[in-house]
């Protein structure tokens, strides 16, 4: 109710016209009434009677934060957050030993970014993942759907037929072996074609409409409650040429993972990322690093850099709040990342 | 492709005006900006901008489309999704040939075949749907002065003989294959954006640059400073192009790239460090003391560039004349080998000797290694690759002009190694 006028979300020319008045409080501006306000001013008393609305639901949410209202507020107990944290799901990745490292799958609330040479397979697992997310809870998934954002144009339908049939095999053996009343019932609805209705494909063909795209994504969640997954294969390839004003690129991209981190967190969702390699020319020796600066590597949680050596294809998680740093050889089949 | 102006984005008339004071008038200027910076130039309440970013940011952003949409769009038109290029196991591991709308490189060392396969392509293109073609007219960029159209016909009256039984048909071929003679990178730019319009026009199926990797090797020479980057720009721009054409029309793009030596343990070259510094080329600095470093030679024009295309696809030379194509990188298929020779006809598989590693072999697609054809070259020339000041010392081993294979030693500089004309097999 203390609140400073000149930090209320109002329009500038509206404000200053406040601070000029002589108004200093949001309780004063209540007290005022919209006829008041709009004397003493000079506005119409719809703007002043709007202005009002504002100050009111400002000072109402503060309230409630202040009071410590569940829903609203992000504050919580660690023991909550144990809890929390136990009780959500992964999203396997049907390679074990990515799983373990991973500490169970890729984790949701948390952005996950995946680092490669180019034909290492960041866009095979991104693929995975997103029908991996569908898998009935009975059957240890989620039960959820999956937004993939393409920006390199490498997303290829047949190869998600392949492992999406893979997938529904796999879960029609486990049925089998076990006979239970709601894994035959959860198969129904797990075909290949309610798969590839649940993974929602947008085309993003520079970086203007990346950004878009991801101011409209928490309307589009909110709409698809369901969506657990959020990929976006390429984060890099927009960014990486006509740009001349880096510190552009660099605060683009800083609100770009603050977005994404507000929806990772708000709709319970796991964020994806993939990103390219560069060179980085050394004194003696030039060493491959991920692409886009030393700043964007604050934006993911988790780091996973794929890479070869000769002709294993390996895996390291270079960075994890929970997990250590540890390297796994996989292969990439016909139904799956092994 | 031009950024889209604020009016198209339903925004009022007023708001419009006001901001393009302040020089915003795309809305690529709009999303760019801070949600404070938004506040003062429009002048909003912090809900009112949201809202309008939310309408500007839906101006902006793509459709919508389900995987289940984009699979019963492939599966009503099946020829649509694939230009099968008349080899046959490549086609099964390729599941059905080059893939439409994405971007397909092939790459290989000089006089292996790139050419040949392009040509045979522009053939295959023209072929009706019931022949496994696009019945569609091809483009073809063509930047080193190589396409010849007397082995166009050749390759066709030779492939498909009950076909092309009359001159007329030949004809008729030869008229939906447009040729454009590009010498320099900006001409090549200003000739794919002026793609569009013939796209629709003239009714293209296919797309070709024959090749990338020399226009822009002419005119960037990478040990200056600063030309790193525009190099870099450059081929993003064009890559970016190049796919927009290629999904937008559904449409295979081929490209063909040149080879260069990766020295395995890299070399600082002067290089802006905030771009990636692909193409680590031989330098005078490396032969210094006269010792040799071991490399390999691998596909040309960097490490993003590999990022760019989504299929790559490496000649390489095996024991003559046999050659092998490998699919080094691939969405679709695993990393396999094909044997193959070039005759009269165009490619032909060796079928006996099929190769097919349907598991997971093959390496880094930005450097596999690439066999020049050295093998058969004894005595003066080694077998690994000489850097350049060395190999200037050497004479031109006269065993060269009797190789019909061309180039041994695989080095970049393909101006003074291109291919006489080869008797019998042009």
């Amino acid at each position: 109710m203390q609140r400073d006028v000149g930090s209320l979300p109002l329009a500038p020319a509206l404000r200053a016209r406040l601070v000029a008045a002589g108004f200093q409080t949001a309780q004063e501006l209540l007290d005022t009434g919209p006829c008041g306000l709009s004397k003493e001013i000079g506005i119409s008393k719809e703007e002043a009677l709007e202005a009002l609305q504002v100050v009111r639901q400002e000072c109402h949410s503060d309230a409630t934060q202040t009071a410590g209202a569940p829903g609203t507020s992000r504050k919580c107990t660690a023991l909550e957050l144990l809890e929390q944290e136990q009780a959500q799901g992964f999203i396997i990745t049907f390679c074990s030993a990515l799983d373990n490292i991973l500490g169970g799958g890729v984790q949701l609330t948390k952005i996950t970014e995946i680092c490669g040479e180019p034909g290492v397979g960041k866009t095979q697992l991104c693929m995975q993942l997103a029908v991996d997310v569908q898998i009935p809870e009975c059957f240890g998934g989620l039960a959820g759907e999956a937004v993939f954002i393409d920006t390199e144009g490498s997303f290829m339908v047949d190869r998600v037929v392949d492992v999406a049939t893979a997938c529904v095999q796999h879960c029609q053996l486990i049925a089998e072996a076990h006979q239970e009343e709601d894994h035959l019932k959860a198969l129904e609805t797990f075909s290949l074609e309610s798969i590839l209705s649940h993974i929602y494909y947008f085309r993003c063909r520079d970086y203007i409409e990346l950004l878009a795209q991801v101011y409209l994504l928490p309307d589009f969640l909110s709409e698809h409650s369901k969506v657990r997954l959020v990929v976006i294969d390429g984060i890099a390839f927009p960014f990486r040429h006509d740009f001349e004003d880096l510190s552009l690129r660099t605060r683009l991209l800083n609100g770009l993972a603050q977005q994404l981190i507000i929806i990772a967190n708000d709709h319970k969702a796991a964020v994806v990322l993939t990103n390219q390699m560069t060179t980085r020319i050394g004194q003696s020796q030039s060493t491959l690093v991920p692409a886009l600066g030393e700043s964007w590597g604050h934006a993911a949680t988790v780091r996973l850099i794929f890479h070869w050596d000769n002709n294993q294809r390996l895996a390291t998680l270079y960075k994890s709040p929970s997990q250590k740093e540890s390297t796994i050889p996989y292969h990439i089949t016909v139904s799956a990342l092994l | 492709m031009a950024p889209k102006k604020l009016r198209r984005a339903r925004l009022s008339q007023e708001l419009c005006e006001r901001l393009s004071r302040y020089q915003i008038t795309t809305c690529q200027d709009f999303l760019c900006l801070s949600l404070l910076d938004l506040m003062k130039v429009t002048g909003q309440s912090y809900r009112n901008v949201q809202k309008l970013l939310c309408k500007v940011s839906l101006a902006c952003a793509p459709k919508m489309q389900t995987a289940y949409e984009m699979k019963v769009r492939r599966a009503v038109n099946p020829s649509s999704a694939f230009l099968s290029t008349s080899l046959h196991g490549l086609d099964k591991v390729l599941h059905g040939g080059v893939p439409c709308g994405s971007l397909t490189e092939i790459t290989s060392p000089p006089g292996c075949g790139k050419t040949q396969f392009c040509i045979m392509m522009s053939v295959l293109a023209t072929l009706p749907v019931s022949m496994g073609g696009l019945d569609g007219a091809v483009i073809y960029i063509d930047t080193e002065s190589a396409f010849s159209a007397e082995r166009l016909v050749e390759i066709a009256g030779n492939r498909f003989p009950a076909y092309f039984d009359s001159d007329e048909k030949l004809f008729s071929m030869t008229r939906s294959i447009y040729l454009y003679r590009e010498l320099t990178c900006g001409s090549v730019l200003k000739r794919i954006k002026s793609l569009e319009e013939e796209i629709i026009s003239k009714k293209v199926k296919l797309i070709i640059i024959d090749s990338v990797a020399s226009v822009v090797r002419k005119e960037f020479d990478t040990k200056l400073q600063g030309n790193l980057t525009e190099r870099s720009n450059f081929l993003a721009r064009g890559a970016s192009l190049l796919k927009y054409l290629a999904e937008e029309f559904s449409i295979p793009v081929i490209l063909t790239n040149q080879i260069t030596t990766w020295l395995s343990n890299g070399l600082a070259i002067q290089a802006d460090l905030v771009s990636p510094a692909d193409d680590l080329c031989l330098s005078e600095g490396a032969s210094g003391g006269g010792k040799r470093e071991s490399g390999s030679v691998t596909a040309a024009l960097g490490n993003t560039w590999s990022h760019s295309v989504n299929t790559r696809l490496i000649l390489q030379y095996h024991d003559l004349p046999t050659r092998q194509i490998l699919v080094a990188k691939s969405p679709v298929a695993p990393f396999s080998a094909f044997f193959y020779t070039v005759e009269k006809s165009g490619f032909v598989l060796q079928d006996g000797k099929d190769q097919t590693n349907l598991t997971w072999e093959g390496t880094n697609p930005a450097l596999q290694n690439i066999k020049p054809a050295t093998l058969h070259l004894e005595g003066k020339l080694s077998s690994e690759l000489t850097l350049i000041s060395e190999r200037e010392k050497k004479p031109r081993a006269p065993a060269i002009r009797s190789f019909s294979g061309g180039n041994s030693l695989g080095c970049f500089l393909s101006d003074h190694w291109d291919l006489p004309a080869r008797a019998g097999q042009k």
